[in-house]
């Protein structure tokens, strides 16, 4: 019995799609379309967060400290920043490295003994921040601690950063608001096409007695297939178009960093797959919901 | 069979459909509901298969209340209750045979019981040999015995329906009263809302006059005077 009912809805399904061909068709672009929009939206915002925070990571506050400063000193200063709210790292690099450091940058292997024997370098603290606005501020704070002799945070450039990448996080977040509102736009659209075509079928199952999970599951099975063949499509269309995009950025745009983690494009498409059934799946049970009160 | 107990519908927009009716009919009975548009008529039948919910009084069909049912319970009602229309209200995707067997499908038949009955049915309203073609290839007249069909599959105790004359020739629609008649001789009890007072004339059967929502004159068969 309840074999029975399962093959009858499928079939139901299955033959309801073919008989509304062109319905059905419309329906599977209409998925396809908004996941593209979705897809390539969400790919956008990553991509725009991911340049974000290359550049803000690249941030760094150098603190030169006094040569006078013993070891346990500078161990004291290293602790004292790096408990500070919003400091992510500090690491230490001692005036011999910082001069070993520069004297490989310049291919030199006698720098110490050209410079007479004295090391210019003053040791130095290197600290990051978790979040590129508060570089100013820590900066600020470091440079008051005893023992610190000199402060330097790419001042000037930092606050046109910051505001770049802001602009740059809005504009990921304002695509994926837009294409979302598009996507549904699009589907609420296509829902109304599919209630005019159904509300009689609906009408007369109720009619002659169909309870409301009957008549719910050959719609929500034809959503559910609707879906997931728009999200395919979808899915062949962005993942292709992307890896294409890639390989054109990383051909010619080498310095652009952008996201080619495999593993997240995949989590996108699946993201993408999740959603036409859901999406169709959920236009079905909607749409019908009105009609399916006693 | 079927109850109505000082019944009144108003629909939400404070349109007063039905004042106060009662009304009993017995199972087995034919009986037409007869009045001018607007009278209440249709309002009356969908109280019957549960379209509609009285807004005071008592609705029993087979000593169910239909007021106090769940929702979950209406489905159970109307399996017991056949539905025609004037306007046949077919599916167009779907062959005479689906129609009538969909019927059947909704409540959970099999397909192999619903193939022997389908076919019965479809015999019993005259429709056997066409019973691939679409709802679009038949006539008017053929259309509507589909739907007769479609609403005795399932062997309902009650047959009610919607002025089901109204859009066929007088040939066809006398077609289908012989078809109901059959139908109420075999158990059915009959309740048909209707316009065609020909009919009604020469069925002389038990004749319920609707009117501004009250029930104004209740005939028994063979007693109808016409003159309105």
């Amino acid at each position: 019995m309840a074999f029975d009912s399962a093959k009858y809805v499928l079939g139901q399904s299955l033959i309801s799609l073919k008989r509304n061909i062109w319905l059905s068709v419309a329906s599977i672009l209409t998925v396809m379309i908004s996941l593209t929009l979705l897809g390539s939206s969400l790919l956008f915002l990553a991509n725009t967060s991911h340049i974000a925070k290359t550049f803000e990571s690249q941030l760094e506050i150098a603190v030169f400290l006094n040569d006078k400063l013993n070891a346990d000193q500078i161990i004291a200063i290293q602790n004292n920043i790096q408990n500070r709210d919003g400091v992510a790292a500090v690491t230490f690099t001692s005036k011999d490295q910082a001069i070993i450091n520069f004297q490989e940058s310049l291919g030199s292997k006698s720098l110490l003994e050209d410079l007479g024997g004295v090391n210019p370098f003053p040791n130095k603290l290197t600290v990051t921040a978790t979040d590129a606005r508060q570089v100013q501020n820590i900066a600020s704070q470091v440079l008051g601690i005893a023992g610190v002799d000199k402060v330097r945070y790419g001042e000037g450039i930092l606050e046109k950063l910051i505001v770049f990448t802001g602009w740059l996080r809005w504009i990921g977040i304002g695509v994926v608001a837009a294409f979302s509102f598009a996507s549904f736009l699009l589907i609420t659209l296509n829902i109304k096409t599919n209630l005019n075509f159904r509300e009689k079928e609906i009408q007369i199952m109720r009619l002659v007695g169909a309870s409301n999970s009957v008549i719910r599951w050959p719609f929500l099975l034809e959503g559910l297939i609707i879906g997931l063949f728009g999200a395919g499509l979808a899915v062949i269309l962005v993942g292709t178009g992307y890896s294409w995009l890639l390989q054109y950025i990383v051909a010619t745009l080498a310095f652009m960093p952008v996201v080619a983690d495999q593993m997240f494009l995949m989590l996108v498409l699946f993201i993408m797959i999740l959603s036409g059934m859901i999406m169709g799946a959920l236009a079905s049970v909607f749409s019908i919901r009105k009609f399916l009160e006693f | 069979m079927i109850k109505l107990r000082n019944v009144s519908k108003i629909y939400p927009n404070g349109a007063r459909a039905l004042s106060n009716i009662s009304l009993e009919i017995a199972k087995g009975e034919f009986v037409f509901l007869v009045g001018q548009s607007g009278a209440g008529k249709s309002t009356l039948i969908k109280l019957l298969y549960r379209e509609e919910v009285a807004t005071r009084g008592q609705v029993y069909i087979n000593n169910a209340n239909l007021i106090r049912l769940k929702p979950h319970q209406v489905p159970l009602v109307r399996r017991n209750i056949g539905v025609i229309f004037q306007d046949f209200k077919l599916l167009p995707t779907k062959t005479v045979f689906e129609n009538v067997a969909f019927a059947q499908h909704v409540i959970g038949k099999n397909k192999k019981e619903s193939k022997a009955s389908t076919e019965n049915m479809l015999e019993l309203v005259g429709l056997g040999r066409k019973k691939n073609a679409f709802p679009s290839e038949l006539s008017g007249g053929e259309q509507q015995r589909v739907c007769v069909a479609r609403a005795l599959v399932n062997h309902p105790s009650l047959l009610v329906a919607d002025e089901p004359t109204g859009n066929l020739d007088m040939e066809t629609a006398w077609g289908i009263m012989e078809l109901l008649n059959h139908i109420n001789k075999l158990g059915t009890t009959v309740v048909m809302a209707t316009h065609a007072m020909q009919i009604v004339k020469q069925m002389n059967k038990r004749v319920v006059r609707v009117e501004e929502g009250k029930i104004a004159e209740d005939t028994a068969e063979g007693a109808y005077k016409f003159g309105f």
